[in-house]
C-alpha cells in the first residue's frame, strides 16, 4: 500500500469539531432511557419533560402502540422500496385519505418526514423567473427548501402583513410565480402567523400559500386539526405542510390541499421518490393517532388547560412569558448566562427545559423555552412552577 | 484581559451649530465671536458616564489618550483611572494638526479600537492617518455626522463600545464621507465618499443548525453579494452597468475581477471596464450607446443615503434616462441594521417624489435574497 501523503482527507472532521467545542456550538446529545414521557428519564436522573414535541403524550397512547404492534405483524417491519416503486402499502394510502378527512382537504400525502416535505416540495414548486416569500423567522428545513430553488427569495419581517403586502407589489411586476411561505406556529415564540390575513393577500396577488404547521397541527384549530381549522379556513391555504413527530406522537411529514396538489407533489417530489418508504409500524401508529384525535378530545383540551395555568402561575410570580399564544411558552429571562444557570439549576431540581440564546432570539431576550405536555398532572406542573418560582428569584430574574 | 481604547476629542467640534455655522474647519474664531460653547467635551462625557454604568467590566480598559480637553479632562471628569497620555497639544486652540498629530502618536502602539469625539470634519483628519489600521467609533459631537463610524447617539456609542469590549461586535467597513465646506455655508450640499474606514459592524449570522448559529464574516456576505451581481450581468449581457462607489460596490468589483474606482463611478460592459471614474456628462454620452443600463448601488454613510450624497454624479437627468427601475441596491445586512432608511436626495423633487410614492425600496442582501426597506427623500 503506499502512503497517502498529499493531503490528509479527514483531517477537517476533527478540525472542525474541535473548532465548534472552542466556540461551544457543539451538540451535547443528551440519552433518555425512557421514553419521551412527562416524566423522561434524562441522562440518568427523573426529571419533568418540559421540552419535548410530544405535545398530547401521544407517543405513549395505548391505542398508538397497538396500531404499530398490528399493522407491523399484518404487514412486516419494514415496507421494501420507495412509494414510487413497490413501496405504497395500502395502509400508506390509508392514512392519506383518514389524513385528508381530518384536515377537511381533498386530498393529502405523506413524505418520510416534515424536512423531506419542506427540501423536496419547496424546490419544485418555484423556479427560475417565480419568487418565494418567506417570514424572516422561518424554519431551518424551510430555508433549505428555499436554497434547493433557483427562484429568488425575498423576506418580510416576522408576522407583518403591510411588509408581506409591499413585497408583494413589488413582486407582481417581476415574477411569474409568487410563493408565499411561513411557519403557522412558530417555534421559538409560540407566535401564531396571521394566516387568515395572508391568504387573504395572497388571492388578491394571485400567490401560493404554504404553511409549515409542525408545531399548530395536533395544537391549534378545532380538536388540533391546524391552522386551516384556528382561521376557519380549510382548504384555502394552497399546501398545509405539517408533521408526524410532534403533537401526533409519531413521525413523518405530511402535506393536505387539492388533489392537484398531491398529484403534482409525488411526481415531483425528489425525497418523496428516491428515499424509502414509512415501515408500516409507523403507518400504524400514525392511523391511531387520528383515530384519537377523532375520539378523544380531552388530550387536546388538556394540553390547553396545562398550558393556560402554566403560562398564568408563571406570569403570578412576575415572569416574562412574551407574546405566547401557544403551548410553547417562553421564560424571558434577558441575560445568555442566567438563561444557562436556570436551566442547569432546573435540571438538577428536576426539571428538564433548555436555554435560547443569541442569536436565535434577541441579545437581551434570553429564555428558557418550555413546551406544555397534556400528559402532565397538575401536581408535576406545581412542582416545575415551585422550582421556577425558587430559582427565579435565587437568580434574580424575579 | 485588558483592551486598550483609544480616546481622542477634538474640542472645538460642533461649535459652529449653535451659532449658525455649518462646521467649524474654518470659522472658529468667528464661532466663538458668536459666543459657541464647547460641546465636545459635554458629548464626550456623557458617552463616557453611560460607558461606565452599563459596563461591569470597565475596570479592565486601558486609556491611551491625549492631554487636556482632547481626552484627559474627559476620562477623569468621569472618575477613569487607567489613562496613558500619548500626546500634548501645543498652543491653547486646538486643530485639525493636533488631532492628526496625536494620530500619529496612536500607531505607535495601535489600541484595539479608537474612540473619537467630533463630526465629519474630525474622522476625516483621523482616517487621513490611521486609514485602515485601527477600527474607529465617533461619538457624535460635530454638526455634520455623515461618516458611517458614528454611532447614532452619544448613548448608542457606548452601547457598541462595551458590545465591542465584549467581543458581541466586530470589526467591518466604514465610510468616511465629507462635505465641501465653502460650498455647504453657501447653502449648498456636496458630500462625497471620501474613503473606507475600520468601523464596528453588527456580525451577522446565518442558521447552522436548528438551534444554532454561527457569524459570518462581512466577506462572506459580500461574496453572496458579489455571486448575485454576477448573474445579473450574465442575464443581462446586452446593458451596461454603472458601478457606482463605496466600500461594498468596491468588494462586489474586486470578487468579480472588474477594476473598480472605491470613490467613484465605472461603466462596467459584459464584465469589463468600458469607462473608468466617470462624471455626469460622460454617463449621458454613454447612455446615448447604450440605452439599457442599470445602476448598481449600496447605501453609504451613517444615514443610509442611496442618492444625493456622494455619487453626485447620478443626476437627475442620469437616473431619468436610466429609469428608477433599473437601480439595484445593494447592501450587508449589518448594515441595514444600522441603517434601517434608506434616503434619497436627488434635488429633483419630482425626482425625489417618484421613489418616496413606492415609500419602500427592494435591497438585496444576500444571494437572490431581498427585502423593502423604508425610503425617504430627506434633505438634512
Ligand atoms: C417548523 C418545523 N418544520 C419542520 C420540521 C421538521 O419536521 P420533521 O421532524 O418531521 O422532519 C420541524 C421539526 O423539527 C419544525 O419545527
Amino acid at each position: 500500500m503506499t502512503q497517502i501523503t498529499k493531503r490528509n482527507p479527514n483531517k477537517f472532521l476533527k478540525d472542525e469539531f474541535d473548532e465548534l467545542v472552542r466556540n461551544h456550538l457543539e451538540w451535547n446529545i443528551r440519552i433518555l432511557e425512557s421514553g419521551s414521557k412527562p416524566h423522561s428519564i434524562v441522562n440518568g436522573k427523573e426529571v419533568i419533560m418540559l421540552c419535548s414535541n410530544n405535545y398530547l403524550n401521544l407517543s405513549n397512547h395505548p391505542r398508538l402502540i397497538q396500531g404499530a404492534i398490528d399493522a407491523a405483524k399484518k404487514y412486516g417491519a419494514g415496507s421494501g422500496s420507495v412509494r414510487g416503486i413497490a413501496g405504497t402499502l395500502k395502509i400508506h394510502t390509508e392514512v392519506e385519505k383518514r389524513l385528508a378527512k381530518f384536515k377537511r382537504t381533498e386530498s393529502s400525502l405523506i413524505y418520510q418526514t416534515g424536512f423531506a416535505v419542506n427540501s423536496g416540495l419547496i424546490p419544485q414548486l418555484v423556479g427560475e423567473g417565480d419568487v418565494v416569500i418567506s417570514d424572516e423567522l422561518n424554519h431551518g428545513s424551510i430555508i433549505d427548501g428555499v436554497r434547493l430553488t433557483k427562484a429568488d427569495r425575498a423576506i418580510f419581517k416576522h408576522r407583518d402583513v403591510s411588509d408581506l403586502e409591499r413585497v408583494l407589489k413589488d413582486a407582481d411586476k417581476k415574477y411569474r410565480r409568487i410563493l408565499i411561505i411561513s411557519d403557522g406556529v412558530f417555534s421559538m415564540d409560540g407566535d401564531i402567523a396571521p394566516m387568515d390575513k395572508i391568504v387573504k393577500l395572497a388571492n388578491e396577488f394571485g400567490a401560493m400559500t404554504y404553511v409549515d404547521d409542525a408545531h399548530g397541527e395536533g395544537v391549534i384549530g378545532e380538536d388540533g386539526r391546524g391552522i386551516g381549522a384556528h382561521f376557519h379556513i380549510e382548504g384555502k391555504i394552497d399546501v398545509e405542510m405539517g408533521t408526524f413527530s410532534k403533537a401526533f406522537g409519531v413521525v413523518g411529514g405530511l402535506i393536505a390541499g387539492s388533489q392537484d396538489l398531491v398529484n403534482f407533489a409525488y411526481n415531483k417530489s425528489r425525497t418523496w421518490l428516491l428515499s424509502g418508504s414509512h415501515p408500516p409500524a409507523v403507518s400504524g401508529a400514525q392511523l391511531a393517532a387520528i383515530d384519537v384525535l377523532e375520539t378523544e378530545p380531552e388530550h387536546v383540551r388538556r394540553l390547553w388547560d396545562n398550558t393556560k395555568y402554566f403560562k398564568k402561575e408563571l406570569n403570578s410570580y412576575g415572569f416574562n412569558t412574551g407574546g405566547s399564544e401557544t403551548p410553547i411558552t417562553p421564560v424571558i429571562v434577558g441575560d445568555a448566562g442566567k438563561a444557562k444557570e436556570l436551566s442547569n439549576k432546573l435540571y438538577d431540581e428536576g426539571v428538564f427545559a433548555l436555554p435560547i440564546v443569541f442569536p436565535m432570539v434577541a441579545r437581551d431576550k434570553a429564555r428558557i423555552r418550555t413546551m406544555m405536555n397534556a400528559g402532565l398532572t397538575k401536581k408535576d406542573l406545581d412542582f416545575a412552577l415551585d422550582k421556577f418560582e425558587k430559582l427565579g428569584k435565587q437568580l434574580s430574574i424575579i | 484581559m485588558s483592551v486598550k481604547i483609544g480616546f481622542i476629542v477634538n474640542p472645538i467640534a460642533g461649535m459652529g451649530g449653535r451659532v449658525g455655522l455649518k462646521g467649524t474647519d474654518d470659522v472658529v474664531d468667528k464661532a466663538v465671536k458668536l459666543g459657541a460653547h464647547p460641546i465636545a467635551r459635554l458629548k464626550a462625557e456623557e458617552m463616557l458616564h453611560e460607558f461606565s454604568a452599563i459596563s461591569v467590566n470597565h475596570h479592565d480598559v486601558v486609556w491611551v489618550t491625549c492631554d487636556d480637553d482632547m481626552g484627559k479632562n474627559e476620562l477623569e471628569a468621569i472618575g477613569i483611572k487607567n489613562i496613558q497620555i500619548v500626546y500634548a497639544p501645543k498652543g491653547s486652540r486646538t486643530s485639525a494638526n493636533d488631532t492628526k498629530n496625536a494620530c500619529k502618536k496612536f500607531l505607535e502602539s495601535p489600541p484595539d479600537l479608537l474612540v473619537f469625539c467630533g463630526g465629519d470634519g474630525t474622522a476625516r483628519d483621523i482616517f487621513t492617518i490611521i486609514d485602515k489600521k485601527i477600527p474607529l467609533l465617533g461619538i457624535p459631537a460635530g454638526v455634520k455626522m455623515h461618516s458611517g463610524v458614528f454611532g447614532i447617539t452619544t448613548n448608542a456609542t457606548a452601547k457598541m463600545l462595551q458590545e465591542f469590549i465584549n467581543k458581541q461586535l466586530t470589526v467591518g467597513d466604514a465610510e468616511i464621507m465629507d462635505l465641501d465646506e465653502e460650498l455647504y455655508r453657501k447653502g449648498e450640499w456636496k458630500v462625497r465618499l471620501y474613503g473606507i474606514a475600520k468601523g464596528i459592524i453588527e456580525p451577522t449570522y446565518i442558521q447552522v443548525g436548528k438551534t444554532c448559529f454561527e457569524s459570518v464574516s462581512d466577506d462572506e456576505v459580500k461574496d453572496e453579494l458579489a455571486e448575485h451581481v454576477n448573474d445579473e450581468l450574465e442575464k443581462h449581457k446586452d446593458w451596461m452597468f454603472l458601478f457606482c462607489s463605496g466600500g461594498t460596490i468596491d468588494s462586489i468589483a474586486k470578487k468579480l475581477n472588474i477594476e473598480h474606482t472605491l470613490l467613484g463611478i465605472d461603466a462596467i460592459y459584459q464584465k469589463t471596464l468600458l469607462a473608468k471614474d466617470v462624471n455626469e456628462e460622460q454617463i449621458l454620452q454613454l447612455l446615448k450607446k447604450y440605452p439599457k443600463t442599470k445602476i448598481l448601488l449600496s447605501p453609504i454613510g451613517a444615514q443610509g443615503f442611496i442618492l444625493g450624497r456622494g455619487n453626485l454624479q447620478l443626476s437627475p437627468e442620469v437616473i431619468n434616462k436610466i429609469g428608477i427601475e433599473n437601480i439595484i441596491v445593494v447592501a450587508t445586512p449589518s448594515k441595514l441594521i444600522h441603517t434601517p432608511i434608506l434616503r434619497v436626495d436627488t434635488g429633483d423633487k419630482r425626482l425625489d417624489h417618484r421613489f418616496t410614492n413606492q415609500g419602500y425600496l427592494m435591497v438585496v442582501i444576500g444571494y437572490r435574497l431581498s427585502r423593502v426597506v423604508k425610503l425617504q427623500t430627506n434633505s438634512f
